[in-house]
């Protein structure tokens, strides 16, 4: 069942996060087409070897539908696969196991996984506060029909915050709550950022103070418990073994995969506290056959800090209810002995939106390749990833192997 | 409140929403597996089944998360802050999103025991379901008009000032005005007006032409004449807006002439408040403004009038 793990990561591109204020301004179709050549560049592969493109369908800028053709249009190059990936925070991975699928399927030889994620510049008609009323719902649907305009918005239930401040509060009822280990996970992202001149917090170091000092938003998530959203995006070129094998850099096999999706509202999952990155690990670590402590590093999503704690347990890190424990007593630095988001986290690094999910992938990749500089980890083969979307609504997780 | 989002009820949710305007609170049973379902839907999220009944329940639970917000999660949720957001866990297992009300933020736990609140959120009568501990008085927060607490003018009005924002909306209403006086727009006005405009088209002004050539049998009067005769017709708007330096007319939002006003018919018109936005420009109160054949239920003239005051 599952991969036989003959596809790889073998390059990858990334924006520096910015602050959308002062970013540059590019056409998605633009940003896809700068991050495909700067991610062959980075394999040392052609434009003509790109036979598979994976994509954001929503949020892109220039079109709703028929994304895929237009973006194969632009860039010049003809698919044996297409595809739109629609999971929030979870697309990156959802997009690279797709790919992996797709190449062992022998449907492709080699995909480029996008996601554009600068601000596209204003037409001469378009108003830019007008379009910023329009994003004021955030994820949330306003369609007439839809069950979250109706029964979440009138009630004040919006955004992302909420939720997850609800998750942690379920959490700390069942088996109780240290501020303290949770201001931990952003200090120990913090200190593994000060070693990536890419994050947007390098050079800011954080104390446990400052996190328990910082604004409280919902309880109890402080301000600097939320991820930043910046301007970026990504690009990561998945392909075959054969492709594979004639790129610059040491590949990072696609071993084993998991997604697992059931609800939008957390209101509505079975068990709030059990989130469905349990399930997709699972599969995951079974499909690769290989265990959590056998990873070299785990690479986990992180909009919130209790979204690391919910998926350090859920995943089989440690047991249920112990995760505070488990952060407190394992030095999560990349000197440390439970290397976790080695590039700062999206806490420290800035979350890109949808593709903020891909600076996990892509950090994996990087620790696996070797190419990780200051913050290269001495033995780096095998990785854990995981990707989150909404609100804990989709989940998934990879497997990924140096070649 | 309107300026927060309210909710649109669908065919699918109205029982709900009714129920809860009429002071109960129902939910979706099905028959099939006698599963209980929330938010409404046409199937059964257990078995699929859409033989789903409509139940009186009593709404008690218990409280499954909540969160207290220190920003407000829309700059309109401000005067509930913080905002007390749950999950409550009805006794029928389903969880609904909703906020907490009456209690100190210490009274709050997960799993303390809940009952409902019916609080009425407009004039219209629409209720939203929010909780509170099981041992409070509370049952019901019945509707305070923001309009009820401003002062009146010689003519009755109320009057509302620019500067307040949940007043102004609380003016926006589905109800028109009472009908204003009647005027006739005889051949005579409208002969002035093809003058004046110099749109003497024979449809207006030639009434043996019109009894042979034309559909409707007879001249009719300009739309644009139509329009314009509202300075004549007078209706009671039941407020004042106050408060402000200037106040314009900013043109129309949208202008139809949807029947025609035959030669010697006589006129009346009413209006409404259809919204009323805010922005740098301004307080821009729109007026709709209908003007109907008197005895014809179709408008003659629909004219969504912007009125601006800065």
């Amino acid at each position: 069942m599952g991969l036989r793990g003959d596809a790889a990561i073998v390059g990858a591109a990334q924006y520096k996060p910015e602050k959308y204020a002062t970013a540059p301004q590019m056409f998605h179709l633009e940003q896809v087409a700068d991050l495909a050549s700067r991610a062959l560049e980075d394999a040392g592969l052609k434009a003509s070897d790109l036979d598979g493109l994976v994509i954001n369908g929503p949020q892109f800028h220039e079109a709703s539908v028929f994304v895929p053709a237009m973006a194969a249009e632009y860039l010049g190059i003809e698919l044996n696969f297409a595809e739109v990936v629609d999971l929030g925070g979870c697309t990156p991975v959802g997009m690279i196991w797709r790919a992996a699928a797709a190449i062992e399927m022998g449907q492709c030889e080699a995909v480029l996984c996008v996601i554009p994620m600068r601000m596209a510049p204003f037409g001469p008609s378009e108003d830019p506060a007008w379009m910023a009323r329009a994003m004021r719902f955030g994820g949330h649907s306003t369609a007439y029909g839809a069950p979250e305009a109706e029964f979440d918005l009138p009630y004040g239930h919006m955004g992302q915050n909420t939720g997850y401040a609800m998750i942690a509060q379920r959490y700390a009822a069942q088996y109780g709550y240290d501020p303290e280990a949770m201001a931990k996970i952003c200090v120990d992202q913090r200190t593994n950022a000060q070693a990536n001149p890419d994050a947007m917090f390098y050079g800011k170091p954080l104390t446990v103070e400052d996190v328990l000092g910082s604004k409280m938003v919902a309880d109890p998530l402080h301000v600097l418990e939320i991820v930043m959203p910046v301007a970026g995006g990504a690009a990561v070129i998945v392909t075959s073994r054969d492709v594979a094998k004639r790129t610059k850099h040491r590949p990072a096999y696609v071993k084993g995969f998991g997604e697992r999706l059931s609800f939008k509202s957390p209101s509505y999952a079975n068990d709030m506290t059990v989130t469905p990155v349990a399930a997709a690990a699972k599969r995951a670590f079974e499909m690769a056959g290989v265990k959590p402590q056998d990873m070299d590093a785990a690479q986990i999503y992180d909009c919130y800090t209790i979204t690391v704690l919910l998926s350090l347990e859920d995943a089989g890190f440690c047991p249920k209810g112990e995760g505070m424990r488990f952060i407190k007593e394992n030095d999560l630095t990349f000197k440390g002995n439970f290397p976790l988001n080695t590039h700062g986290g999206q806490l420290s690094f800035g979350q890109a939106g949808s593709a903020g999910g891909f600076s996990q992938v892509i950090e994996a990749y990087t620790q696996i390749a070797g190419r990780a500089d200051a913050r290269q980890l001495k033995r780096c083969d095998q990785v854990f990833v995981s990707g989150t979307g909404g609100v804990m609504s989709e989940q998934g997780a990879l497997i990924l192997q140096g070649g | 409140m309107s300026l927060k989002p309210m909710p649109e009820m669908t065919e699918i949710s109205k029982p709900f929403w009714q129920g809860l305007n009429e002071g109960e609170i129902r939910i979706q049973q099905c028959n099939a597996c006698e599963g209980w379902v929330f938010y409404p839907r046409r199937h059964c999220t257990h078995c699929l089944s859409h033989d789903l009944e409509w139940k009186p329940v009593s709404g008690k639970g218990t409280l499954y998360s909540y969160t207290l917000t220190r920003i407000p999660t829309l700059p309109e949720f401000a005067d509930e802050m913080p905002q007390a957001l749950a999950v409550v866990e009805l006794e029928q297992g389903v969880r609904v999103n909703t906020t907490l009300v009456g209690l100190e933020e210490d009274e709050i736990q997960v799993g303390m025991a809940l009952k409902p609140v019916l609080d009425q959120v407009d004039a219209k009568g629409n209720t939203l379901l929010r909780f509170t501990a099981a041992d409070k008085a509370l049952d019901s927060l019945p509707y305070e008009n923001p309009l009820d607490s401003l002062p009146r003018n010689d003519k009755g009005q109320v009057q509302v000032g620019v500067d307040n924002p949940v007043a102004l909306q609380a003016l926006v209403s589905d109800q028109f005005t009472d009908w204003s006086n009647s005027i006739v727009v005889d051949q005579e006005l409208i002969n002035a007006f093809a003058e004046l405009s110099g749109d003497n088209y024979w449809i207006h002004t030639d009434p043996e032409r019109a009894a042979k050539d034309s559909p409707f049998g007879t001249t009719i009067a300009h739309g644009a004449l139509v329009q314009i005769l509202q300075s004549r017709l007078t209706f009671a708007l039941p407020f004042e807006i106050t408060g402000f330096q200037t106040m314009v007319n900013y043109g129309s939002d949208r202008l139809r002439f949807p029947s025609p006003v035959p030669a010697g018919s006589e006129i009346q018109a009413r209006a409404r408040v259809k919204s009323v936005q805010q922005s740098r420009k301004g307080t821009a109160l729109t007026l709709e403004v209908n003007i109907h054949v008197v005895g014809n239920d179709r408008p003659s003239v629909i004219n969504d009038l912007v009125i601006l005051y800065r």
